[in-house]
């Protein structure tokens, strides 16, 4: 989709429309560099993106479904006092604080990018579906500012998702890389969480060796 | 007592194999991409291609209208130029005769119009938002006949789905599906911000709808041909979906 999607975006790499100027985008009419597209050409990426939008949207749905039904939503809802336990966690990341604030399943910088990534999943589609119809379903692309508003902002869903992504996959090597089996048998080894190990990006990555047991 | 899986006791370590496999299945999808994507996908794309054009025909309403942002400045000089012959197109009645529009096909009444018989005809005018396929838009203030009312003079039969708009740029042309042609902002179009249009952007007359991308609407028109199925288009057919709606 985001490969598509740039393709799509460098037949115009701008916002402006025909006649005007854009105030909010610094790099207007500078293509994205060709390596990071897919498609091949215009109408191929247009193809793509059209189609794989569907997967994105049922994906979307069956995990909504998944986390709904499942009651797991409340592992990803912020909790009160969200923004002081994440700037504890950026301290504990940077080494200004010694010991790994305690978290439940996610810590309170997890609990924000998860909570964001449907959220902004959501933009993502609901700025595509105001581009791709803006006549037809014009009180949508209306609400979000008119079609070169909607379009910027599906520019920024695009973005803030690949940001959320990179860290996150960046985050589950450099910081819990036991969660990865996780991930597909659901069984998670307490003691090798990153709370346990005290963990910082790249730092402490190996499992503490129980304490030695002493006869009685 | 065994321990451990049978294929691992035949010497199938569990890691080699699953390194092997996602291995090949890597390199397979390699070979099978081009910058366009794996080739078996073709038929996925047709399938969801076809599937949207279903859904946008569904969405398509009559009463959906486009209007340009309060405040929107037309674009004016900065409004582009697309044709694809080699210079711009211009109609040399010379050469050609004097310029006409046909309405033929499945009609009772074909028509044959010069400018001031389109001009004659009720004149609609919007200021209207241009959707490029590219991603930009323009806006122009847009005057001519409703295609709505050619239809009704030239009394088309029952059972014309598609009508195909055809030009003298090079053989370009688009057909479109009939409800978004009789669309009341559907218009033949022979001015362009007050003026008749010039070369640069279709003269004599063009079709313009903005519920249709920029490349469905054909510049340099000379006839309007109802029709039982579709044609495709100089676009459509050459990848372009082929419904192109806005």
């Amino acid at each position: 989709m985001v490969g598509s999607g740039l393709r799509i975006f460098n037949a115009y790499p701008a916002f402006a429309r025909k006649g005007e100027t854009f105030c909010c985008y610094p790099f207007e009419h500078h293509p994205i560099p060709a390596q990071l597209t897919f498609g091949g050409w215009l109408g191929g990426a247009r193809n793509w993106h059209f189609a794989m939008m569907w997967l994105l949207v049922v994906n979307g749905f069956v995990y909504l479904a998944f986390i709904y039904l499942h009651g797991e939503w409340r592992d990803l809802v912020p909790r009160r006092g969200v923004v002081r336990d994440s700037w504890e966690m950026v301290k504990f990341y940077v080494g200004r604080r010694k010991d790994h604030p305690i978290q439940g399943k996610h810590n309170a910088l997890q609990r924000g990018a998860y909570f964001a990534m449907p959220i902004v999943g959501i933009m993502a589609v609901v700025t595509g579906i105001a581009i791709w119809k803006p006549v037809e379903l014009s009180w949508l692309t209306s609400a979000l500012g008119g079609y070169v508003w909607a379009r910027y902002w599906h520019f920024w869903a695009m973005l803030l998702l690949v940001i959320l992504t990179v860290g996150h996959v960046f985050m589950v090597f450099a910081v819990d890389p036991y969660s990865i089996p996780s991930m597909i048998t659901g069984s998670y080894d307490e003691d090798a969480s990153p709370e346990a190990r005290n963990a910082r990006p790249l730092l402490h990555l190996r499992k503490r060796r129980p304490a030695p047991r002493t006869a009685p | 007592m065994s321990r451990g899986h049978r294929a691992e006791q035949i010497g199938i370590d569990r890691r080699k194999f699953l390194l092997a496999t996602a291995g090949a299945a890597g390199a397979a999808f390699l070979a099978a991409c081009d910058s366009t994507g794996p080739k078996s996908a073709k038929k996925l794309l047709q399938f969801a291609m076809d599937k949207n054009e279903s859904l946008e025909r569904t969405l398509f309403r009559h009463t959906s209208i486009d209007a340009a942002p309060d405040g929107a400045r037309v674009a004016g000089g900065s409004f582009p130029s697309y044709f694809v012959s080699k210079q711009v197109p211009v109609w040399d009645d010379a050469i050609r005769g004097a310029w006409r529009l046909e309405v033929t096909g499945m009609v009772d009444q074909p028509l044959s119009l010069s400018l001031s018989d389109l001009a004659a005809l009720p004149r609609i005018g919007y200021k209207l938002n241009h959707y490029c396929v590219e991603g930009w838009t323009a806006v122009a203030t847009r005057t001519g006949v409703r295609l709505a009312d050619l239809a009704r003079l030239a009394k088309v039969q029952r059972g014309a789905e598609y009508v195909d708009f055809q030009s003298f740029d090079d053989g370009y042309h688009e057909s479109w599906d009939i409800a978004s042609a009789v669309h009341p902002q559907t218009l033949v179009v022979y001015a362009q911000d007050g003026h008749y249009l010039n070369p640069a952007w279709g003269a004599p007359a063009r079709i313009y709808s903005p519920t249709k991308l920029g490349y469905k609407n054909t510049k340099y028109l000379t006839k309007i041909v109802f029709m039982p199925k579709r044609n495709g288009g100089y676009w459509s057919d050459f990848g372009y979906e082929w419904y192109g709606g806005v």
